[in-house]
């Protein structure tokens, strides 16, 4: 029997944030501490030796408190960040969309929005022609489309965002907090446009806090915890051991 | 060392990040493009002033001579100086999209090889008030540009990472600049050299790649072999240096912008 790769496989994955105590930014005060010997590093790691696999198709929702390396895992499964230990191999095309209006230019309209954010996405000019008209309706910002953005609400930016980086078929799509922000209507959108995308077999995996949310939109569930998966598995399993330690720890406070 | 990202993908961003650049430059001052023909012309006409009535050396058409450098030298320290900003100015898009960081600088130095292109204009106009005829050696003069563009870009490859991690490399690499334009002679012949700083001069890596930008515009000839061999080989070692730190340093920059 053959088995299919996985979308998605993370081994073992380490990353340290480097925070010099005394900051030295500059060569002169670098050589100072040098001479002094007083260049002490701080290792913060937001992710210890977490290790997953995600198969095609699935979607995935990540959940943990703030902290907790979600949007460090994120940056590292799209290549932003280099892991220091552990491998992540991915097939197929990645499509993030990490923070509002990343990739944005407050000055430009949302149409030239829509071409920047694409290109940045690592589409051509011509890819974005074909869909530029497509990306407009499904954000439903036609009245506003020509004017600059930073005319727009945040949740104007999120839907702009959200329409640009699901117009093409992601092997795996990355959200980070992005669902939040639309109103109901929007959602509703947003979660049609992803049972559209994972009919056509995107894998989808996203970060939010909203308990509703994940329970409505993904199957499985990743819980981190001080850069530590703590829990992998069916959602209402993983998300109700979450909000029971959560509310454990309000309590005690 | 990582493989090189594949850079083809995002070839309609790279000229994207060159028309901003460009737009940039053009907006912040009223005189727009035109500044960038002028500012070299005013400059030639200053040099030419003091060093030709007041230090006197003899340079027949001087004002070519000193234009055809400044011209070279604005295009390669603004290039660099810009190559050195890039990272950072970018860095909400570094450390959150997984574009190849290698965009940046290689956009700062096409927007720089523009504008030299436009001020090259004001050149020509030179030529036909001093009576300089143009001469074929002028087609040459693209692969000249294209021989600075590699060496400029080497450079800036090597210390655009630098600045990121270092913020005063900026200051630093403005004085080590001031004192390499004083090692080129941009506003003075080689003849006036005493015997013991010639060989400084002459060894100034800056120097054989102003002078195959130079002998086509100025000289009338297209470089013999021997300046553009030297002026190749320099291009092309500053090229890889540059590259390789560069390649070697990417993976840490999102994490120090």
């Amino acid at each position: 029997m053959k088995t299919e790769a996985p979308q998605v496989a993370v081994e073992g994955v380490s990353l340290r944030y480097r925070l010099a105590k005394q900051r030295a930014s500059s060569f002169k005060e670098y050589a100072i501490h040098w001479i002094k010997g007083s260049l002490i590093h701080v290792d913060l790691w937001a992710l210890s030796d977490v290790s997953f696999e995600i198969a095609r198709g699935e979607r995935v929702a990540v959940i943990g408190r703030n902290g907790a390396g979600k949007s460090t895992l994120f940056k590292v499964l799209s290549r932003v960040l280099k892991p220091t230990q552990g491998r992540v191999a991915i097939t197929g095309s990645v499509a993030p969309i990490l923070e509002l209006g990343t990739g944005f230019d407050p000055e430009l309209t949302g149409w030239e929005n829509i071409y920047l954010n694409a290109l940045l996405l690592g589409h051509s000019r011509r890819e974005v022609h074909e869909r530029v008209d497509s990306i407009v309706d499904f954000s439903g910002l036609h009245d506003l489309i020509h004017s600059p953005i930073r005319n727009y609400s945040s949740g104007m930016v999120a839907r702009l965002g959200f329409s640009i980086a699901t117009a093409w078929q992601p092997d795996l799509l990355l959200l980070d907090e992005v669902l939040g922000v639309g109103d109901v209507s929007f959602l509703r959108k947003c979660k049609e446009r992803l049972e559209q995308l994972r009919e056509g077999g995107s894998t989808v995996l996203f970060v939010t806090h909203d308990p509703a949310a994940v329970e409505a939109t993904s199957d499985r569930c990743l819980w981190l915890d001080h850069g530590r998966l703590v829990a992998d598995g069916p959602t209402g399993h993983v998300l109700s051991r979450y909000l029971e330690s959560s509310e454990h720890d309000a309590r005690s406070l | 060392m990582p493989p090189p990202k594949p850079l083809l993908p995002y070839r309609d961003l790279l000229l994207e990040l060159v028309r901003r650049e460009l737009k940039v430059r053009y907006r912040r001052s009223t005189l727009g493009f035109l500044w960038t023909m002028l500012q070299p012309l005013l400059m030639m006409l200053v040099l030419s002033i003091v060093f030709s009535a007041i230090f006197r050396f003899d340079v027949e058409n001087y004002a070519v001579y000193a234009l055809s450098g400044i011209l070279f030298w604005n295009f390669f320290s603004q290039s660099i100086t810009s190559s050195m900003n890039s990272l950072r100015g970018n860095a909400p898009l570094l450390t959150k999209l997984p574009v190849p960081r290698v965009l940046f600088p290689l956009a700062t130095v096409i927007s720089g090889v523009i504008n030299l292109l436009f001020a090259l204009i004001p050149l020509f106009a030179l030529f036909a008030a001093t009576g300089h005829p143009p001469r074929w050696s002028l087609l040459f003069l693209p692969v000249s540009i294209l021989i600075a563009a590699l060496f400029t870009l080497g450079a800036g490859l090597f210390l655009s990472p630098l600045a990121v991690f270092f913020t005063d490399t900026v200051e630093l690499v403005g004085v080590v600049l001031m004192l390499l334009m004083y090692l080129t002679p941009i506003f003075y012949p080689m003849s006036i050299l005493p015997e013991r700083f010639y060989w400084i001069v002459r060894f100034n890596p800056a120097r054989s790649i102003l002078e195959v930008f130079r002998d086509p515009i100025y000289f009338g000839k297209i470089p013999p072999l021997t300046h553009l061999s030297v002026a190749l080989g320099v291009a092309l070692v500053a090229f890889l240096v540059g590259l390789t730190t560069f390649r070697r340093a990417a993976d840490k920059i999102p994490f120090y912008v």
